[in-house]
């Protein structure tokens, strides 16, 4: 009995950390067939490459915070400083961006070239995940 | 009218598109430093630096300055590009217009621009005025103070070309840049540049930092003259440097790295004036950080070299990210020089005579040259929005 409350309480303890470390999802349109590795979507992100349009998420929140240092190893004030860069050279401007996860799985449903982020729980049938951060 | 209709456009810019703006929409966006620098030493009454505003008095002219961009979409391809900044040159505030240029995205890949551009000299000459964009207060002035010219009227060409493990750019540039300052002597001369070429290769890699190799060349015309009192109390002025379209070459090779902890910067630059009576000067730096959280602990080691002598410095700086957009910054710069050579230090016609006329009569007239070295310590703040 009491080692089963103790299983059951481990699992909500490690339930709950998952949850405060939810995964986050790199997301391509449902009917997109490039399959751009990490690295590409990196670049897509920094403004280097084109091929997909990057939809970026507004507000310095948890899961744009867990991609960029993951996927372009660059944290909120490295990506500014790269940014500024860019900007100030006249070499690219900082991708266009929406409100939140709902936001951003209903541009790229709604964008055949698009790739975005989200929390993995925001991901709808309508679009297709490409790989997860965990 | 125009202002609330531009902040209007900027507020509403939600969503810009990723290269060229969207038509009819507009960005404006903002730089600058709030500094101060001190140099420290043996002799007083000496100034440092590319306009000579470091002396030993503590000072925010040299660090300080302010800048502005304005970019408009005309349309979906076509924008428009100005940069204003007001900074200080020679112990006086200025308003210069940095950049003024057309764009055209003709690909995805391939941009021209027309108009007044930035002169791509350096690695970091294109983003020369944005401290944010880098790691230090002063970049260093062993390899930053060889050409004044900031900026010139003409075209350029950007082509950037994707590869599975990194993006490979190239940039020509062509125009004329006329009426220009220089600063020599602590004095400002008028100087001419005609026929400016530049072009530039850098090799981004995803995972093993930027190569980049620059090359600028130009036909230089100008007079520097200095007036001085001479052993018998006569006024005197002589021609230090006369240029009559000459050309000037600058190379330069550089290479960034930053995996988000580490981080470096190195560049090695040669400047080659025909006629002007010297050899090539050559200088680089290597700089190295590591970053602790919103802290960033960096080293950097500068060499100058000329005919006359060489100049080296080790500077120690500590940077403390505010905010996202700001930066703080704290500099200790040492630097040395060999043989009486003044380096990145001014000497005035007067000096240059005294100090020519003790080395020509072994000292027993004249005044022997200064000690050219001393410390530097600077602290500021960066900040864009």
């Amino acid at each position: 009995m009491k080692q089963s409350i103790r299983i059951l309480l481990t699992a909500a303890s490690l339930s709950a950390a998952v949850a405060a470390q939810a995964e986050v999802a790199v997301i391509v349109n449902a009917g997109a067939a490039a399959t751009p590795s990490q690295s590409d979507v990196a670049n897509i992100f920094l403004g280097k490459n084109k091929s997909l349009k990057g939809v970026d998420q507004k507000d310095w929140n948890p899961t744009k915070e867990k991609f960029y240092t993951s996927v372009t190893k660059k944290n909120e004030a490295q990506l500014k400083s790269y940014w500024s860069g860019l900007v100030f050279t006249g070499k690219g401007q900082p991708l266009p961006s929406v409100a939140g996860d709902a936001e951003a799985v209903a541009k790229v449903a709604a964008e055949a070239d698009a790739i975005g982020y989200v929390d993995k729980a925001a991901v709808t049938d309508q679009v297709k995940v490409l790989f997860t951060l965990p | 009218m125009t202002t609330a209709r531009v902040l209007g456009l900027a507020i509403c810019l939600a969503s810009t598109s990723a290269f060229a703006l969207e038509q009819g929409e507009a960005l404006i966006n903002g730089f600058g430093t709030v500094g101060v620098t001190h140099l420290g030493g043996e002799d007083d009454g000496r100034g440092y630096g590319l306009s000579g505003q470091t002396t030993d008095s503590w000072r925010g002219d040299q660090l300080s300055k302010f800048g502005a961009q304005l970019t408009y979409g005309v349309t979906d391809t076509v924008g428009l590009t100005l940069q204003t900044t007001a900074k200080a040159y020679a112990d006086e505030w200025k308003a210069n217009l940095e950049w003024a240029y057309l764009s055209w995205q003709s690909t995805d890949n391939l941009m021209m621009r027309f108009g007044r551009l930035r002169t791509p000299v350096y690695m970091y000459s294109e983003s020369i005025d944005v401290g944010f964009a880098y790691p230090w207060l002063r970049l260093p002035d062993e390899v930053y103070s060889q050409v004044q010219l900031s900026n010139y009227e003409g075209a350029d060409l950007v082509y950037n070309l994707p590869l599975s493990f990194a993006t490979l750019s190239f940039q020509v540039a062509g125009g004329v840049a006329k009426n220009r300052d220089y600063y020599l002597y602590d004095e400002e001369f008028d100087i001419d540049y005609d026929n400016v070429f530049g072009s530039s290769v850098s090799l981004a890699t995803n995972d093993f930092g930027t190569f980049r190799v620059g090359y600028v060349e130009a036909d230089i015309e100008t007079e520097i003259a200095g007036s001085f009192t001479d052993l018998l109390g006569n006024p005197g002025t002589a021609t230090l440097l006369a240029l009559d379209k000459e050309k000037g070459k600058f190379t330069s090779i550089g290479y960034q790295y930053d995996n988000g902890t580490w981080l470096t910067a190195n560049e090695w630059t040669s400047r080659v004036i025909e006629n002007d009576g010297s050899a090539s000067t050559d200088s680089f730096y290597l700089m190295g950080g590591r970053r602790f959280g919103d802290f960033l602990a960096h080293v950097t080691y500068a060499q100058l070299d000329e005919d006359e002598g060489r100049q080296n410095s080790w500077t120690l700086g500590l940077n403390y990210n505010v905010l996202p957009t700001v930066v703080l910054k704290g500099e200790y710069k040492r630097v040395d020089t060999q043989g009486g050579y003044d380096g990145v230090f001014v000497r005035d016609a007067q000096e240059l005579y005294d100090n020519t006329v003790s080395d020509v009569t072994g000292g027993a007239l004249g005044v022997p040259a200064r000690n050219y070295d001393g410390d530097i310590i600077s602290a500021g703040v960066d900040f864009v929005f």
